[in-house]
């Protein structure tokens, strides 16, 4: 039987500006897909670009790919990731007038 | 020759076969195995705790001091200097991770039921670390650790790492036992002291009843600083002098669910005797919680440095 692993990175929070997820350690996986539920956004033109981002070390980053998975307002957005190596976390730039976007972030990931 | 005969022969059987089995030989467990962790096959039931939320899922319900501990991680103790450590039984450990946010806490509870009472061990390989800094942003001195080629100012970034329990039974009578090994004070100077609470932890239901309102960061376990008392001498563990070396540490914690009482915690070559150490229960009775018997490591940053404690492997044993 395959191992699978879900992680809750951020749990309903509310995010004003750029922002990135803690580091989280997937060595043992073959791999992953991440599922990002905006709970609720605000401001004008609130939108959220984000990038799947890898790391050696846990320390240093850089992005995996160059896919932006733009978020404009509440739903399930998803998208699988592959030949990652040790880390995963993801990179959010928050664009708009005063923006607000709640979000669960989920990274789901398998041997 | 039977073992009704010689009833000594059971126990010389079952202490040649654990002696002769390499992931149980370095263990001591009570008569029942309840639960043998080794992390090269998951996390095993080891999850992340978080607060009670309302009937409508709304996670914004939750405890601000309990919605973030942290999810647990399977890792092979990678370090920026030498690439994969592994851990002590196969690859793998489970890791606890903080924030690097001052006060911030990480949680791994496994939850179970008591089918019977009385002693109850939990014994553990475990290392702990602060994550290491390499923007050049640290500098040489931290705390009361100035680095000297031997002791290295991530050692004073660690704050403290903790074992307990939740238990309930007996009509809703609830209790906590709690170890704590505080490396440094809040202020970052090394103190290398077990401590307890001698209070209950701060419940949701508690919250709710607007007793209790605690911040982001405070401590879940017992808020006030003042509400730990030391017990035994402080015991200096083998951190190993930087943040990217892992020697595993033995840790033995008994204790008894017929009695509520502590018995005793061993952490290596030291072995604590906590039969004095009280058990406050709460004063009010808990439903829907009837035989519980859960088990927390958690890790608290004292720093803005994020703090790991690595599990190699746990075992959960009984006399019941």
């Amino acid at each position: 039987m395959r191992q699978v692993q879900t992680a809750v990175l951020e749990r309903d929070t509310t995010f004003v500006s750029d922002f990135a997820t803690e580091p989280y350690e997937v060595a043992w996986a073959g791999e992953a897909r991440w599922f990002v539920h905006t709970l609720a956004a605000s401001g004008d033109d609130t939108e959220v670009r984000l990038v799947t981002q890898i790391s050696p070390d846990g320390l240093t980053w850089c992005d995996l790919d160059g896919h932006e998975h733009v978020v404009t307002g509440p739903g399930l957005v998803t998208w699988p990731v592959g030949q990652f190596g040790q880390w995963l976390r993801l990179r959010g730039t928050v664009a708009g007038q005063s923006p607000s976007t709640t979000m669960r972030i989920y990274l789901t990931v398998k041997s | 020759m039977t073992t009704m005969e010689r009833p000594d022969l059971a126990a010389e059987l079952r202490a040649a076969i654990l002696s002769a089995d390499p992931r149980l030989s370095k263990f001591s467990p009570l008569r029942r195995i309840l639960t043998y962790d080794d992390f090269n096959s998951g996390a095993h039931g080891w999850t992340e705790l978080l607060g009670n939320y309302n009937g409508n899922g709304d996670l914004s319900t939750v405890d601000d001091h309990m919605r973030d501990f942290r999810p647990p991680q399977l890792s092979n103790c990678t370090f920026f200097d030498i690439g994969s450590h592994g851990a002590m039984t196969g690859s793998y450990a489970l890791k606890l991770a903080t924030r690097a946010y001052q006060g911030h806490t990480a949680t791994a509870i496994r939850r179970l039921t008591m089918s019977g009472r009385g002693l109850l061990q939990i014994e553990a390989y475990f290392t702990f670390k602060a994550e290491a800094t390499i923007d050049g942003s640290a500098g040489d001195q931290f705390g009361d650790i100035t680095w000297d080629g031997n002791l290295h100012p991530s050692e004073a970034q660690f704050g403290c790492f903790t074992v307990a329990t939740d238990l309930c039974g007996d009509g809703g009578l609830r209790y906590h036992t709690v170890a704590r090994y505080l490396n440094t004070t809040l202020d970052n100077n090394l103190s290398r002291q077990w401590v307890y609470p001698i209070v209950p932890e701060p419940t949701p239901r508690e919250h709710l009843e607007g007793k209790v309102k605690l911040a982001y960061g405070a401590d879940f376990t017992a808020p006030d600083p003042k509400d730990w008392h030391p017990f035994g001498e402080p015991q200096e563990l083998c951190y190993n002098e930087v943040p990217t070396k892992v020697n595993w540490h033995y840790l033995r914690w008994v204790i008894d669910t017929a009695a509520r009482r502590n018995v005793e915690l061993q952490v290596n070559d030291r072995t604590m005797d906590m039969s004095a150490v009280p058990v406050p229960p709460y004063k009010e009775r808990y439903d829907s919680l009837e035989n519980l018997l859960n088990f927390y490591f958690s890790v608290r940053t004292h720093s803005t440095v994020r703090n790991f404690l690595f599990l190699d492997s746990v075992l959960i044993s009984t006399e019941w």
